[in-house]
């Protein structure tokens, strides 16, 4: 610290953060910026007027008739009552059928000559000759795929849930989002091709709290409809030499000026911050463990307490008569009765409610993945020998700069680790310094389930995420892994494969039309549906 | 640096011989290069053609040429393009193109801030560099000039290739001179009235100029100034273009676009694409080692994306960004009589995905191959 006495640091800079949200709410999360019903308004006046757009160029028809074009339609008497998981993606009942020459129902498998049936947000039927429901639109294309998803992205999440420094690991990025200061980032990342992300708050804090999985919509200004999943994962991160927030120096002048301040990062500060990962899951697990002794003991006394009531109504006059013989004798030695105790008397103790822990006991038992963004090859060996013995955490890295050196023990326990593929400079030393191009190749060719992500620092790299693929193609990895990585790979992670991903029966139909193959430098992306809407045409491009 | 030595040793031992021969002009064996696909770096591109390179010299070019017997010939069964050209970089010279004590240095030269041993260059070789401009910084009203050097062999193509002025706020100081616009711009007019040295060369116009601007005041307030004084060269900063478009392409000015980050405003994209369908003559600056190299393709992948066609963006990394340098009597283009820098790619080299097999300096393997 250099600041003197007259130089007064303030170490803990206001919070911008939303605060600990109530645990387990349900809908509707909270709108990180109640300022913004006018955009809200504007926003859906645009909608509006997209939907008329749409719809004056086709006569789109309702559920009715859709059930009449399914019953004539050779398939569709095989899915009558298929029941769709979750809410339906859109409101819009609109009915489209997608022919494509190629469709790439996920990478490796394509089907030539296949149409998609799309209805009420998702896909309702695959088949060679889907005949055209009334009043559905049909589209053509050349090639059919999953739209992209960014598993490591900071779109549509407010700055100050992004900036907040002391998330808890209960916080949920899902309370800080905000669908609408951002809206044109969406509409770009979405021409882009990418539909969804893994969003997540507090990416400079050691805990980050939980993300969310979002549609990247910025018409689905529900968030009950652009939000998959409020708790996609837990994050956490060990030896950032990133500011930790700011700290506010009083100038000559009276003025305040602001310091960045970074992160010790010493190998020590990094030892300590992995211990604090470990003992986090331990602290999880313990948690866990004592919710369900608890619970198995409340049993067990309960039957107790239940048998010793039986068996008092047996023999209820032998007990009085007892019990009166022993009041009365301690009467006559001058001593006060005490009633005699069972061991039943003694309830067990509910184990304390922590929100932080029950979080935390969610990842020791691997209901949610626990993302780590940790670089130096040092740390990632210390983390991975320190999580060996969770059986059931399911880690996943984020950045690994320096991964390569752990891909075999990486491999063996199928851990993913989500590649950055940035172009930093060598000016700067940090966390970084070790990362190339080639790591995402290198990570595949070693067996590691690598993923792609943007970074999480900024709202605009998802839209490049397509780019940066194609730029971790040109440094060494396999094209059919970079589509992977950006659709079913990442929908896998964080359990989203039965929502988004690939070309599936009963999926969202979240998916593109292009007139080539996906990641290829010139193809062009005519058509991106998102959530069973057409949210990029040909005019938008 | 031993080169340099051991041609200042040679000058001086024939000091009639002006021509300093190369440390490449030693090989006399002719190499051929065939290709799948050549980009000419004129926008243009051959098919199975075949280059013939003597001495690090390009002899020929064309579709159908035999290859004499006794050349050394590689077949590259992908596309093959001239070196890539970064338009403003501080490679090798961290912290040596930053004068920071005076701000008019008309006569300072980037040249010597040269460091060919730097590790710098194998990056930028690593993804198809072969040229690079060392501008001084644009923190100075005027810098000093640029040097153009390759990134390999420590060669100097030009060693006073244009002076750097600072027209954007970046040249201005919080306590030093100057602190304003008006106090910038009239020192400037005062060097370019009473022009010496390399001011009254580039008032002359037989220096170019690179006049670093930001925003849209600053781009027309260089114009004007560039008017004013019969300046040549080229603007460097591009992001805000896209609404003085008109005014660039009437000034006859070329635009050194700013390297593009990831997650690159879409205004910055828009306006190279607009400029580049305007007939304005780009070229990409990258700013390494602050920035990676792939930045430069990557800039270009963006622009490609948004609507630049892939063999403008080819050209504005090669041929045209050789002639904004000045140098494009010696690299930038693969024609007769250029230099052999020559780059071989897996596939398109605008296109990300495609991967650098193999790079040749002046007709020498300087990275990947068979080394």
């Amino acid at each position: 610290m250099t600041g003197s006495a007259d130089l007064p640091l303030l170490s803990d800079p206001p919070s911008y953060g939303t605060g600990r949200p109530p645990f387990q709410c349900e809908f509707p999360i909270a709108i990180a910026n109640p300022a913004d019903t006018n955009r809200l308004s504007l926003t859906g006046v645009t909608r509006v007027r997209r939907i008329k757009r749409m719809r004056s160029k086709v006569i789109w028809s309702s559920l009715v008739s859709l059930a009449c074009g399914l019953s004539v339609s050779p398939m569709g008497s095989a899915f009558p009552g298929l029941e769709l998981p979750g809410a339906p993606a859109s409101e819009d009942p609109a009915v489209y059928v997608i022919r494509a020459e190629k469709l790439i129902e996920r990478p490796g498998v394509v089907h030539e000559n296949t149409s998609v049936l799309i209805s009420d947000g998702r896909i309702l039927e695959i088949g060679p000759d889907i005949a055209l429901p009334d009043g559905a639109t049909e589209l053509k294309g050349a090639v059919v795929c999953a739209s992209f998803i960014d598993p490591w992205s900071a779109l549509g999440v407010d700055n100050g849930v992004l900036a907040d420094t002391k998330m808890a690991e209960s916080a949920r990025t899902a309370d800080g989002l905000n669908l609408f200061d951002v809206d044109h980032l969406f509409q770009e990342a979405l021409r882009a091709g990418v539909t969804s992300a893994r969003v997540q708050g507090g990416w400079q804090g050691k805990v980050c709290g939980l993300g969310a999985f979002v549609r990247l919509d910025p018409t689905l200004n529900d968030p009950k409809h652009a939000v998959l999943l409020p708790d996609a994962d837990l994050a956490m991160s060990v030896g950032h030499s990133v500011n930790r927030g700011a700290t506010f120096q009083r100038m000559g002048d009276g003025t305040f000026q602001m310091i960045s301040g970074d992160r010790p990062t010493d190998v020590f500060d990094r030892v300590s911050e992995i211990e604090a990962v470990v003992s986090s899951v331990e602290a999880g697990e313990a948690y866990r463990r004592a919710e369900v002794e608890y619970k198995f003991k409340l049993k067990e006394w309960q039957e107790a307490i239940a048998e010793k009531q039986e068996e008092l109504e047996d023999d209820f006059k032998k007990a009085k008569k007892d019990r009166d013989k022993k009041v009365k004798k301690a009467k006559e030695d001058g001593k006060e009765h005490k009633e005699s105790k069972y061991k039943e008397d003694k309830k067990p103790r509910e184990p304390k409610f922590n929100e932080d822990k029950a979080a935390l006991a969610r990842v020791a038992e691997g209901e949610i993945p626990l993302v780590v963004e940790v670089h130096r090859s040092s740390a990632i060996r210390n983390l991975l020998a320190g999580t060996e013995r969770f059986s059931r955490l399911r880690l996943v890295i984020a950045g690994g700069s320096e991964a390569l050196s752990c891909a075999e023990d990486l491999a063996e326990r199928g851990i993913p680790v989500i590649v950055w593929p940035s172009l930093r400079g060598t000016t700067k030393k940090d966390e970084f310094t070790g990362a190339t191009l080639s790591l995402a190749g290198e990570l595949a060719a070693a067996g590691v389930p690598v993923l792609l992500g943007s970074g999480g620092r900024d709202a605009d790299t998802t839209r490049d995420l397509p780019l940066l693929a194609q730029l971790a193609v040109g440094h060494g990895l396999e094209k059919e892994q970079a589509l992977e990585a950006l659709t079913i790979g990442a929908a896998r992670a964080f359990d989203v494969a039965d929502r988004v991903g690939s070309v599936e029966l009963g999926k969202d139909a979240d998916l593109l039309i292009l007139d080539g193959m996906p990641l290829e430098p010139f193809t062009k992306i005519q058509y991106v549906f998102c959530g069973g809407r057409p949210a990029v045409t040909p005019e938008d491009n | 640096m031993l080169n340099g030595l051991l041609a200042v040793a040679l000058a001086a031992i024939f000091p009639g011989d002006t021509d300093i021969p190369s440390p490449t002009a030693a090989v006399e064996r002719m190499t051929a290069f065939q290709a799948k696909l050549v980009h000419t770096g004129d926008g243009s591109s051959i098919e199975d053609c075949v280059i013939l390179v003597k001495g690090g010299v390009i002899t020929q070019v064309g579709a159908n040429i035999k290859v004499p017997s006794g050349a050394e010939l590689i077949v590259h069964d992908g596309a093959l393009s001239p070196g890539l050209i970064a338009l403003q970089s501080e490679d090798g010279a961290v912290g040596e193109l930053n004068e920071s004590t005076r701000t008019v240095m008309p006569e300072a030269e980037a040249r010597y801030a040269f460091n060919p041993e730097h590790k710098d260059f194998s990056r930028a070789l690593g993804v198809g560099i072969t040229t690079l401009v060392l501008a001084p910084s644009p923190r100075s009203l005027i810098g000093g000039r640029t040097a153009v050097v390759k990134t390999s062999g420590g060669r100097v193509v030009k060693p006073a290739a244009q002076l750097m002025l600072g027209l954007s706020s970046d040249a201005l100081n919080r306590n030093k001179f100057p602190t304003s616009y008006a106090g910038a711009m009239g020192e400037l007019e005062k060097q370019f009235s009473n022009p010496e040295g390399s001011v009254s060369r580039a008032a002359g116009g037989s220096l170019p100029v690179l006049m670093d601007v930001n925003d849209r005041a600053e781009t027309l307030r260089a114009i004007a100034f560039a008017a004013r004084f019969d300046l040549k060269g080229a603007l460097y900063g591009s992001y805000w273009a896209e609404d003085v478009v008109p005014a660039i392409k009437e000034s006859g000015l070329d635009v050194v676009c700013t390297p593009f980050n990831v997650g690159e405003g879409s205004r910055g994209i828009r306006s190279v694409v607009g400029l580049s369908k305007a007939g304005v003559r780009i070229g990409f600056g990258l700013e390494a080692p602050d920035r990676h190299p792939e930045s430069l393709r990557f800039g270009v992948a963006l622009c490609v994306r948004d609507g630049l066609s892939p063999s403008a963006g080819m050209k504005a990394l090669t041929g045209d960004a050789a002639a904004i340098a000045g140098v494009s009597g010696r690299v930038g283009r693969i024609a007769r009589g250029l230099d052999a820098d020559l780059v071989l790619w897996s596939a398109d080299p605008v296109a990300l995905s495609s991967t650098v097999k193999a790079v040749y300096i002046d007709g020498k393997l300087v990275h990947g191959g068979n080394q």
